[in-house]
């Protein structure tokens, strides 16, 4: 043992967490070398100094011996979800030249064939991966369960109406937040560690927190109230909610909606704008002219927001008038028989939220006189992750537009919608714009393109139908579907090679023997930190350096930039000496890129992608190592003087937001949709192009106008002895990766759900099932069947059991994690198949009926 | 050394609403069980041997005493620290314990060389005897106020503990006695210990019953303990070894023996009985005993 | 002078967090949790109440463990801190069975996390704990003699921690105990616990 007593070296290392993507800024305390404290960076905005558990665990995953120290080559041809690839040592030379002469082949041949994945806990190297990809030459990319599970919907509309990926309350000035099962601001969703502080100060100001969610989750748990409903049913909440509103409370914000949406645009009889003849623009009526006029005319005098209109012998009615029609059978009695939801506690929400929403006031910030909308609605995975899900996050983002609570204070503020830029440099400048209809375009988007304007249906060129379906944002919930049968889908190609950072995909995206099928036969070269489940599938296993050991160019990311305070962007770097042969995945890339002699087309688009504006841009004539290009880049952004030896130093840079930049709603004059006109024109695109090929595909969701739908799950409609099951995630773990941290494994065992399966009292009366005891879930989609202890709770829906974070796993090279009740892995309970996959957005439904029995201890 | 798996059933328990003490009753902490069961039918034989002169009880009661305290110094975590334990004799009962054990023990074994090797009874003999008496009654005494004074465990923290451990004390004394003279002494003896015995055996099942009854009455925790011994984990040993064995055969056998002649061995075997009935209640209450549940 | 810590249960979230990071402050050893956090439920579907209550040692102002220590390795500062000395202890675990609110661990090996042996952190670490003895929450003693706020309280995301001397009436911890309604976990027992909690 060390002898502790002299002390050679003792420092604080500034860098950026990334054990999941809130980036929350550290200082690392190494003593003789060692880390021996991981502490939050209270200089950073994001988190204001403090961690959550995995933030400071991140120690022994450092150091966890179970890590990947060496490239490894398997032995064992036959690849299955648990059969020991059989893994020896091999050299990096030898790792390398093998992958090389792989993707070299490929590249020849098809470069399509070649697959990225990627896990979203990592911001930097996945990003940077994929820039890989693309230089490559292939379009096909993966995030597992991200986005297909938490937001290809949401983000959709987070680009349509609020020009972000996502979004989150005004934590300073919000008085009533309707929430819809996310965990923003209580150990999950964006900006964990920032938002739990200032969601806590909203709790002490007096701001009502209501959660709609089927279980009494982490979030749950801390609001006032706590209604039960049933899942995948929101948006038939969300719809009674708008029904009350518009048709019973006569709510809404009519100059919003006139100003800032496409409300009072006219729709003729086939449901598309009508247009002037001259300039093709949208029409709107004006009625004190008592005409029509282009949107955007001069001297329009008022917008005709409600009626029914005569233009030039075409019927024509306003948009809004539409949706006031459309709503008016979704009652709160109609929703109550499908939510569970008393149609009395629907009405007196909506009745809160209405009033709460004191349309019309308006408070003085920093000067400026602007509208005040103290209310939120917030959703997410929880909500959004159904078959129904475009639909459902269409109601709800109405119920934001209806009360004009978007992108202004006390509303729903888009994650960094808008940024002024840096000061100094003027870098860093995005602001949505309007395209020619007044509709709103993003000014800045993680993986563009952005959604909307929309690009073109195209063939089925891509594995995941995203060609096809350009409504998707994210990662597709159809690629292993495709992958597994590409001629079904007349895709020309197979998928030969996975290069694959992160992301365990077998355990995160659903039914793993499903996963297993559609990649057991191609190559996988896998950037791991361990040998988890997914790596069962690899060919090839590179030791990754994990987000201590590594140099990042971009550590920070917008959607986890704090939405009030200011911006803040931080430095990553090494805490310690390079440990075994683990490498930085970029600083391979970089490698292999040099290997497959595809320097130009790479540096081409990096100088694009991450916008290093010369003299800051790489030169194909010369070969550049990581650190230079991270170097550029912040150079590029913060001047000459801020390069990489000035952020290792000082750790971070950060600049006030402006009210400018927070609430950009009231100063823009982009308009959003209330109805989805282009989705109606590109759902028959899609449907035309689907008929060409004969791929059967139900393409009647794309619609104008929201409605409710049931996911195959409520099939049963919870009558039947058969149960919901949904999984929620808590603070001491993300999904499947850190089950192997000791000291997360501890304060999971001690907390009386995370290991365990919530299930309602009365319901584990009749099933006779006592807490604590052993049950035995089986899914009537997959037939697969997990086991786990059952934590007997009144705090859940009846008709529902919900499993924690992402367990149960079954790698022996995690001997912590798969361990008998460590948890439950939820995807052996979810089907793979389109039946499954809300397909406008690709998003894969999380809804599935199991029975629950109960069952022995373990052996 | 801690493996993966018993850290994990540590850990599991911190979860639990109704958390079992380990300490003092698993892995060494059955040292602490045997130490106490050993140094109580020690002392309680040393005094029994006074009272009725029964001399072969005295050699094998200290022998028991220093048995117990070597069990007791087993289980420390840092035996080699033993004597700080005589620092805090105002304020803690294991150190007023320790006490009485390095009075005892050492004025035991000065009485009986006396015994052995001085030619006639001298006055110091008595006095030394009389401490030792002292010693005996204090450790037969102070054991129940050890636990007794465990505010963290409800079914303990009651002044009918103390009672219990001396009359159990007691009772294991004569019973050893008894043990010792079924399987070597002439009868006549035995005969005068017998009605005591019997006496602390029936006096011993009604203050158990009281005790079982008062704690189920006092508090949640307590009946959760309570309802451990007779019906959950600990209750197989209740019955068997505390109830059955212990109480209910001694009893017979000794009421039998109160009306007419029985054979030595036969009583031998019931003190031997209630020998392990005496030992199982220790590791019972020590078993059952359950912290208040956190938060409330 | 009397340290004392309120823990704002309208705030907490029930992350760990804590638990964790003083884990990382004290390198204590597997099974040895100085603080936990733990779950209360109560009502029936769908009125139903879930709070998260952390816990850790209370720092008594009439410490039973202090009184059951035969050896007077546990011991009391004049800040009010209760500590153990650990030089002093026999690891009887007397004071396990008196505290009523079960927060002293005792430490029986030294065996690490892993079966593979000390990660260099846990070889740093673990010698500062002793095998053999019983140990606990000290208040962070160590940050608090530099100036610093104890982890748990410097690092709660929540910002549901406060630190201070019970003592002075103008303190935070004072002012929040009164405005807030701060209260102690089973005062009936006497022990004056220096921890106290805020209503959720
Ligand atoms: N049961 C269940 N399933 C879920 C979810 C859930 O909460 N529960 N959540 C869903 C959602 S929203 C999402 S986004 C997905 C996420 O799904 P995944 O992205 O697959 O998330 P993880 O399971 O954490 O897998 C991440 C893997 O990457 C590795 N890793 C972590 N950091 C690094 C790094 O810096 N470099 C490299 N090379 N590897 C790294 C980890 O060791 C881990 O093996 O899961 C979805 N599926
Ligand atoms: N600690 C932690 N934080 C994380 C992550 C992590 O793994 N761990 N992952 C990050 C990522 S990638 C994501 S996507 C976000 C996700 O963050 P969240 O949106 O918080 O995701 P979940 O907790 O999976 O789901 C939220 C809630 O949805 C509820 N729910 C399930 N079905 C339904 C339904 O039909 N209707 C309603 N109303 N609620 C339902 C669940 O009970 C759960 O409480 O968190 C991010 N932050
Ligand atoms: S929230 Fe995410 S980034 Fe922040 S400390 Fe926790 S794990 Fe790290
Ligand atoms: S860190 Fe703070 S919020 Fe988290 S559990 Fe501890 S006290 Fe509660
Ligand atoms: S909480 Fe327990 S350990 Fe802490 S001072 Fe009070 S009695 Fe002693
Ligand atoms: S274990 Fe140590 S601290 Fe506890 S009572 Fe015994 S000597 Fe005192
Ligand atoms: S005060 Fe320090 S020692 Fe006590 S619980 Fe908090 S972090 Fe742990
Ligand atoms: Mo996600």
């Amino acid at each position: 043992m060390r002898d502790q007593t002299a002390v050679e070296e003792d420092v604080w290392i500034p860098t950026t967490c990334g054990v999941c993507y809130s980036v929350c800024a550290l200082r690392v305390h190494r003593v003789n070398g060692t880390v021996v404290k991981i502490e939050g960076n209270p200089e950073s905005s994001t988190n204001r100094g403090r961690l959550c558990p995995r933030g400071v665990s991140g120690i022994m995953t450092l150091y966890n011996p179970h890590r990947v120290n060496v490239p490894l080559k398997r032995t064992n041809p036959q690849k299955g979800l648990d059969i020991d690839p059989g893994w020896v040592e091999i050299t990096w030379e030898e790792a390398l030249e093998t992958v090389a002469a792989r993707m070299a082949k490929i590249r020849a041949e098809d470069p399509r064939k070649l697959l990225f994945t990627g896990t979203v806990t990592t911001q930097d190297e996945v990003p940077f991966a994929k820039l890989f990809a693309m230089a490559f030459g292939t379009p096909n990319g993966w995030n597992s369960g991200a986005g297909n599970h938490c937001g290809t919907a949401e983000h959709l509309f987070g680009a349509l109406m609020h020009a972000s990926w996502s979004k989150l309350p005004d934590p300073d000035h919000c008085r009533y937040l309707l929430n819809f099962g996310t965990g923003g601001g209580f150990g999950s969703y964006y900006c964990v560690t920032g938002m739990a502080q200032r969601m806590a100060d909203a709790r002490v100001r007096g701001m009502k927190h209501v959660s709609i969610d089927p279980f009494l989750s982490p979030s749950a748990e801390k609001a006032d109230e706590w209604i039960p409903i049933r899942p995948g049913t929101d948006g038939a909440f969300a719809l009674a909610m708008l029904n009350v509103l518009l048709h019973e409370l006569g709510i809404y914000d009519g100059d919003y909606l006139k100003h800032h949406t496409n409300g009072p645009y006219l729709i003729g009889a086939d449901g598309f704008y009508l247009r002037d003849a001259k300039d093709q623009l949208p029409l709107i009526w004006d009625a004190v002219d008592g005409r029509e006029k282009p949107f955007n005319a001069a001297g329009i005098k008022d917008f005709a927001l409600d009626g029914s209109f005569d233009v030039d012998g075409k019927p024509a009615k306003t948009a809004f008038t539409l949706l006031k029609e459309h709503l008016k059978p979704f009652t709160p009695e109609w929703a109550e028989a499908l939510t569970t939801v008393s149609a009395a506690t629907i009405r007196r929400v909506a009745k809160e939220f209405g009033q709460e929403a004191r349309v019309g006031s308006t408070i003085m910030l920093d000067g400026k006189v602007l509208p005040y909308r103290p209310v939120a609605v917030m959703y997410f995975k929880g909500a959004q992750g159904h078959k129904n899900a475009l639909l459902t996050c269409m109601a709800l983002e109405l119920l934001t537009e209806v009360v004009g609570a978007s992108n202004i204070p006390g509303g729903l503020l888009g994650m960094n919608s808008t940024s002024a830029g840096y000061p100094e440099t003027g870098r860093l400048k995005w602001t949505p714009t309007a395209d020619r209809d007044g509709l709103m375009i993003t000014g800045r988007w993680p993986n563009p393109p952005a959604p909307y304007p929309p690009r073109q249906v195209k063939g089925p060129e891509t594995i995941d139908l995203r060609g096809m379906i350009p409504t998707c944002p994210g990662s597709s919930g159809a690629l292993p579907v495709v992958m597994s049968d590409p001629e079904r889908f007349k895709v020309p190609y197979k998928i030969e090679m996975n290069l694959h950072v992160g992301s365990n995909f077998v355990m995160t995206f659903a039914d793993p023997k499903a996963i297993e099928k559609a990649f057991k036969d191609v190559f996988q070269v896998s950037f791991a930190l361990f040998l988890d489940e997914s790596t069962y599938l690899s060919d090839i296993v590179l030791p990754a350096a994990s987000y201590l050991e590594r140099y990042s160019h971009t550590a920070d990311w917008m959607s986890s930039n704090s939405p009030v305070g200011d911006w803040c962007y931080h430095i990553r770097q090494p805490v310690v000496e390079q440990i075994a042969q683990r490498r930085s995945a970029c600083e391979v890339l970089l490698d292999l890129v040099e290997r497959l002699e595809m320097r130009d087309e790479f540096y081409n688009l990096v100088n694009l992608m991450i916008d290093l504006k010369p003299p800051y841009g790489l030169d194909p004539g010369r070969r550049y190592s990581w650190q230079e290009i991270v170097d550029n880049r912040y150079k590029s952004l913060f001047g000459d003087e801020r390069g990489l030896e000035w952020f290792k130093e000082q750790g971070l840079i950060k600049w006030p937001k402006k009210v400018e930049e927070v609430y950009w709603k009231a100063f823009s004059n982009v308009r959003v949709p209330i109805y989805f006109e282009w989705f109606k024109t590109v759902g028959e695109k899609v449907h035309e192009m689907a008929d060409k090929l004969d791929i059967n595909l139900d393409t009647s969701a794309f619609q104008p106008l929201p409605e409710w739908r049931p996911c195959h799950a409520h099939a049963g409609n919870g009558h039947d002895q058969s149960l919901f099951a949904v999984y929620y995630k808590f603070p001491m773990q993300t999904f499947s990766g850190t089950y192997d941290n000791p000291w997360l494994d501890e304060v999971s065992e001690i907390d009386r759900f995370a290991y365990r399966v919530a299930i309602n009292s009365a319901t584990a009366r009749r099933k006779n099932i006592r807490d604590g005891d052993w049950i035995e879930i089986t899914s009537e989609t997959t037939g697969s069947r997990v086991r786990g202890r059952a934590a007997v709770t009144e705090g859940i829906h009846p008709e529902v059991i919900a499993i924690g974070g992402c367990g149960g796993h079954w790698s022996k090279y995690l001997p912590i994690a798969s361990q008998e009740g460590k948890g439950l892995c939820f995807e052996w309970l979810m089907p793979v198949g389109l039946d499954n996959v809300d397909i406008p957005s690709l998003t894969q439904d999380q809804c599935v009926r199991v029975n629950v029995v109960k069952a022995g201890a373990p052996l | 050394m801690i493996s993966a798996r018993s850290v994990r059933s540590r850990t599991v328990d911190l979860g639990e609403r109704f958390r079992p003490q380990r300490e003092w009753s698993e892995g060494r902490g059955l040292l602490l069980i045997i130490a106490h069961f050993l140094t109580g039918t020690g002392a309680g034989c040393w005094l029994f041997a006074v009272f009725f002169d029964l001399t072969i009880g005295l050699p094998i009661g200290l022998l028991l005493v220093i048995m117990g305290a070597i069990a007791h110094l087993l289980f420390l975590g840092r035996p080699e620290r033993f004597w700080r334990m005589m620092t805090h004799f105002s304020s803690s009962w294991i150190s007023r314990g320790f006490a009485g054990m390095t009075l005892f023990i050492p004025v035991a074994f000065t009485y009986l060389l006396l015994l052995y090797f001085a030619a006639e009874q001298s006055m110091i003999g008595k006095a030394i005897l009389l401490v030792s008496l002292l010693g005996a009654a204090w450790i037969v005494v102070y054991k129940g106020f050890v636990w007794a004074s465990s505010k963290g465990i409800p079914l303990w923290n009651t002044p009918l503990v103390p009672a219990l451990y001396i009359t159990y004390a007691l009772r294991a004394g004569a019973a050893m006695l008894m043990v010792l003279l079924a399987f070597g002494a002439p009868a006549s003896e035995v005969g005068s210990l017998e009605p005591a015995k019997l006496w602390l055996a029936v006096s011993t099942a009604v203050l158990v019953l009281i005790y079982i009854e008062v704690m189920r009455g006092s508090g949640i925790t307590a009946l959760r303990s309570i309802n451990l011994m007779l019906f959950g984990r600990v209750a197989p040993l209740f019955y068997l070894g505390v109830a059955l064995i212990g109480l209910l055969i001694p009893i017979v056998i000794g009421g039998f023996a109160y009306g007419r002649p029985v054979p030595l061995e036969l009583l031998g075997l019931a003190a031997l009985f209630s020998l392990l009935g005496d030992l199982s209640v220790i590791y019972c209450i020590a078993k059952a005993g359950l912290y208040r549940p956190l938060p409330m | 002078m009397r340290y004392g810590m309120v823990i704002d249960l309208k705030r907490c979230i029930g992350c760990t967090g804590c638990a964790v990071v003083c884990k990382a402050e004290n390198a204590t050893p597997p099974g040895v949790l100085w603080l936990r956090v733990v779950k209360q439920e109560s009502g029936t579907y769908p009125q139903v109440r879930r709070v998260s209550v952390p816990l850790q040692c209370m720092h008594c102002a009439e410490p039973p463990c202090l009184e059951a220590c035969p050896t007077g390795a546990t011991f009391k500062h004049m800040n009010g801190i209760v500590d153990i000395n650990a030089d002093q202890c026999v690891g009887c675990r007397y004071c396990m069975m008196v505290c009523p609110y079960h927060q002293r661990f005792f430490n029986d090996g030294q065996a690490g996390y892993f079966d593979e042996g000390y990660t260099p952190f846990e070889a740093a670490g673990y010698p500062r704990h002793q095998e053999g003895v019983v140990s606990k929450c000290n208040f962070c003693l160590p940050r608090v003699g530099k100036g610093l706020e104890p982890a748990c309280v410097a690092n709660c995301m929540a910002r549901a921690r406060t630190f201070g001397d019970l003592d002075d009436p103008n303190s935070e911890v004072s002012k929040l105990i009164r405005d807030r309604g701060g209260y102690q976990l089973y005062p009936e027992l006497g022990t004056d616990p220096s921890i106290r909690y805020l209503p959720p």
